[in-house]
């Protein structure tokens, strides 16, 4: 804190001799990048594939327009029950930082906000019926894998992050995503498991969870004071 | 910066966290799963009088365990568990069972024959799918010499999904 205002004192010594004092430069631009956590769940799990890409565009000092595309395919299952989700995604809101950068710094710690979307297909690979009484053995159980196309979601999301510069331009980034889904279609007499983008599904409840490492590269279009 | 980094950590640290305790789907015991057929033993002189039978013992006819809660057994209802895979099973119920010394039997073995369709029915993540019994019905063998006089069912022939309630009662 100390150090922090002995600097603002330095800024405006400096910039007196030159112009406004109060307003810094900012750098405006697209900033494009990706998710590297998927990447990397992709080349060391055997169950999951994924890509997602990411933009954001600044409007003003605080708030950005952004967000992800991606597609995703993931097996899930139990002793019961294995199905794999596949499909593509797409999420747009809003970013607002809340961090107070030191002049020519562009980090950020940031809240967002985004409406997802995903159209995917559910395919139940195989399954055995469930019974607790052992007595005749084995149950019925069947490994003709059903899918079942054109599924869609909508959900909501509510994400805490932050983004660092750590080169001129180049930014890596961590964020945790909290969603709650309000429309999906369900498969006939079964249930989606997983939802691409919006992650794995949970029995009695609506909301879910995701996260992001991402990398992401600032192209900088103008500069706003 | 100081600051910002102590975030990036406290982030990793709770990502790794949420990570490692991510909810396991059980399923609940008190969760309906395929459900086992429910059959009340009634008086066949008063058919308003739940009856026991006595030394109940039940066997499987293509198993060789006995059925565990009905090991020589005093009953007035018994749940027969059903065969998933096929749309057939077969019990013996053995009345005032006895295993003497030299390996003989005494009392009196009815052999009964359910006929089902099977239907698939999803239950839910941790659970699955649980099988539903449809157009259940049970004839009791002929030996000449039966215990149980007729069985009828008790639900109007609905499809067997719980155990609230008796689906079959048998009268003796």
């Amino acid at each position: 804190m100390l150090f922090c205002v002995s600097v603002n004192a330095q800024n405006d010594s400096i910039a007196k001799a030159k112009k406004d004092s109060i307003k810094h430069i900012q750098k405006y631009g697209l900033r494009v990048g990706g998710d590297l956590s998927k990447l990397i769940r992709t080349a060391f799990e055997d169950d999951y594939k994924g890509f997602e890409i990411m933009a954001d565009f600044r409007l003003s000092k605080r708030l950005y327009l952004a967000g992800e595309l991606g597609t995703e395919e993931k097996t899930l299952g139990n002793d019961y029950l294995n199905a794999t989700a596949s499909g593509s995604y797409f999420k747009a809101g809003v970013d607002y930082n809340s961090y107070t950068n030191w002049f020519g710094m562009h980090n950020m710690i940031y809240g967002g906000l985004r409406v997802g979307a995903s159209t995917f297909s559910q395919t139940r690979n195989s399954f055995s019926v469930y019974e607790q009484n052992q007595y005749w053995e084995p149950h019925f159980s069947s490994t003709d894998a059903e899918k079942f196309s054109g599924l869609t979601a909508l959900w909501a999301e509510l994400i805490i992050g932050i983004k660092a510069e750590i080169l001129p331009n180049l930014f890596i980034g961590i964020n945790a995503q909290l969603k709650s889904i309000f429309s999906q279609d369900q498969p006939d007499n079964f249930e989606n498991l997983y939802v691409p983008g919006y992650n794995r599904t949970y029995d009695g409840s609506n909301f879910g969870v995701g996260y992001s490492y991402n990398i992401s590269y600032l192209i900088p279009l103008f500069k706003k004071g | 910066m100081k600051n910002l980094k102590f975030i990036i950590l406290t982030v990793i640290i709770a990502f790794v966290a949420f990570l490692s305790c991510e909810r396991d789907d059980i399923c609940s015991d008190d969760t309906s799963t395929t459900s086992r057929l429910f059959i009340q033993f009634y008086n066949s002189a008063n058919t308003e009088n739940v009856k026991n039978a006595f030394k109940l013992r039940i066997q499987g006819v293509g198993n060789e365990e006995v059925l565990s809660d009905y090991n020589i057994v005093t009953a007035n209802s018994i749940y027969l568990p059903l065969k998933t895979t096929e749309t057939s099973t077969q019990f013996v119920l053995h009345k005032d069972y006895v295993l003497n010394d030299d390996g003989t039997t005494e009392g009196n073995a009815d052999t009964i024959t359910i006929n089902y369709a099977t239907e698939l029915e999803y239950v839910s993540k941790a659970c699955g799918y649980k099988t539903v019994f449809e157009n259940v019905t049970i004839s009791v063998e002929d030996d000449g010499d039966k215990w149980i006089d007729y069985i009828l069912s008790a639900t109007d022939n609905e499809p067997i999904s719980n155990e609230d309630e008796a689906h079959f009662n048998l009268y003796h």
